[in-house]
C-alpha cells in the first residue's frame, strides 16, 4: 500500500493519542532505518526495539512521517548516494555497492525517480559546476545558502571557500 | 520593513506541498527551482493575503539536528491559529492526520498538536471567546 493510502485507513484511528513515550521510540526507530551500518536492521526487528507489532509500525510511521519505513530506508540510501556521486570520487557501481543496493539497474531507477536525473549524468553535473581545483563539492556548503542564492552564488561560494583555505 | 515570510523545514518538499495545500488547505504561491531544490511557498485562503509560508529544504545538517530534536521532545515547529479548533480536529483525524495532543484548553487558548508528515510537530490555536 502506499503511504497515503496508509495515511488514510482507518484501521490506525483510534481515541488514543500518540504519546511522547511512542513518538520518541519512532524517531528512534527512524534513525535506526537510515543507519548504513553493515548489517542494516530489517523493520520487523525496527518495530520490536521500538514495542510496536511490525503492522501497527508500518502504519504508524507512515501516518506520522508521511512514507512507509521500507520508503525512508530507501530514501536515506539516496541520499547517502547523491552525497557520494557529489564527491566524485567514486563510479556510479560503486557508489550503488556502498549504500546498499545489490542492483544497479533498480539503484539507477529509483535515484532517477526520486533526484530526477540519472545517477551518472548527476555526478557529470556537479563535476562540471565546480571548477575550481581542491574546491569542496556542493554538498558541503550549507543547503540554506544554496537556496537562497542558487548557481550563482554556489560558485561564488565555492571561490570564497577556496581562498579561505581548508576547513 | 514588513513581515512578509515565515518559514518551516520540511524533509521533502513534495511531500510537504502535497501535505500543506490538500490536507491543511493552503494554496501553493511560489514554485521557482533553486539548485537542486525550489523555493516553495503557500499562502492560506483564510489570509492574511500577502503572507508565505516558505517551505525550506531541512539539507543543512543544524537545520536537520535542530528539527529532530523539537520533534523528539513534543515540541511544534510553528503554530496556525484556527476559528474552530474542535472542526478541524475532526476534519484532519478523517484525513489520517496523527495527533499528539488533541484540544485542550489552556487559559487563553484551546491547542492541539499534530504530525505533519515532513518531520514537524505543527501546533493548532483557537483563542477563547472573551468572558
Amino acid at each position: 500500500m502506499c503511504a497515503q493510502a496508509l495515511l488514510r485507513s482507518r484501521v490506525w484511528h483510534s481515541a488514543n493519542m500518540l504519546q511522547q513515550d511512542l513518538l520518541r521510540r519512532l524517531c528512534r526507530a527512524r534513525d535506526r532505518l537510515r543507519s548504513d551500518d553493515e548489517r542494516s536492521p530489517s523493520i520487523p526487528e525496527v518495530a520490536r526495539e521500538a514495542g510496536v507489532s511490525p503492522f501497527h509500525f508500518i502504519r504508524l510511521f507512515a501516518a506520522v512521517f508521511g512514507e512507509t519505513p521500507h520508503q525512508h530506508r530507501i530514501a536515506a540510501r539516496l541520499e547517502r548516494a547523491r552525497h557520494l556521486l557529489a564527491r566524485g570520487e567514486h563510479t556510479v557501481t560503486e557508489v550503488c555497492l556502498e549504500v546498499g543496493f545489490s542492483s544497479l539497474g533498480s539503484f539507477s531507477d529509483l535515484f532517477t525517480r526520486r533526484i530526477g536525473v540519472a545517477p551518472s549524468i548527476y555526478q557529470r553535473r556537479l563535476r562540471t559546476s565546480v571548477q575550481v581545483p581542491g574546491a569542496l563539492p556542493p554538498l558541503l556548503i550549507p543547503g540554506c545558502f544554496l537556496l537562497m542564492c542558487g548557481p550563482a552564488g554556489l560558485q561564488l561560494a565555492i571561490s570564497e571557500k577556496h581562498r579561505a583555505g581548508p576547513r | 520593513m514588513k513581515i512578509k515570510l515565515n518559514s518551516i523545514f520540511v524533509d521533502d518538499q513534495s511531500k510537504a506541498l502535497k501535505f500543506y495545500t490538500e490536507v491543511l488547505g493552503f494554496v501553493q504561491k511560489h514554485d521557482i527551482p533553486v539548485g537542486e531544490f525550489r523555493w516553495l511557498t503557500v499562502v492560506s485562503p483564510d489570509g492574511p493575503d500577502n503572507l508565505e509560508l516558505v517551505l525550506e529544504p531541512n539539507a543543512n545538517p543544524a537545520a536537520r539536528t535542530f528539527q529532530e530534536s523539537l520533534l523528539e521532545q513534543g515540541i511544534p515547529l510553528t503554530a496556525f491559529e484556527v476559528d474552530d479548533i474542535h472542526g478541524e480536529y475532526e476534519r484532519l483525524k478523517r484525513l489520517g492526520v496523527v495527533f499528539t495532543r488533541e484540544p485542550i484548553t489552556a487559559g487563553p487558548v484551546t491547542v492541539a498538536i499534530f504530525s505533519d508528515t515532513c518531520g514537524n510537530l505543527i501546533q493548532l490555536y483557537q483563542p477563547t471567546a472573551a468572558p
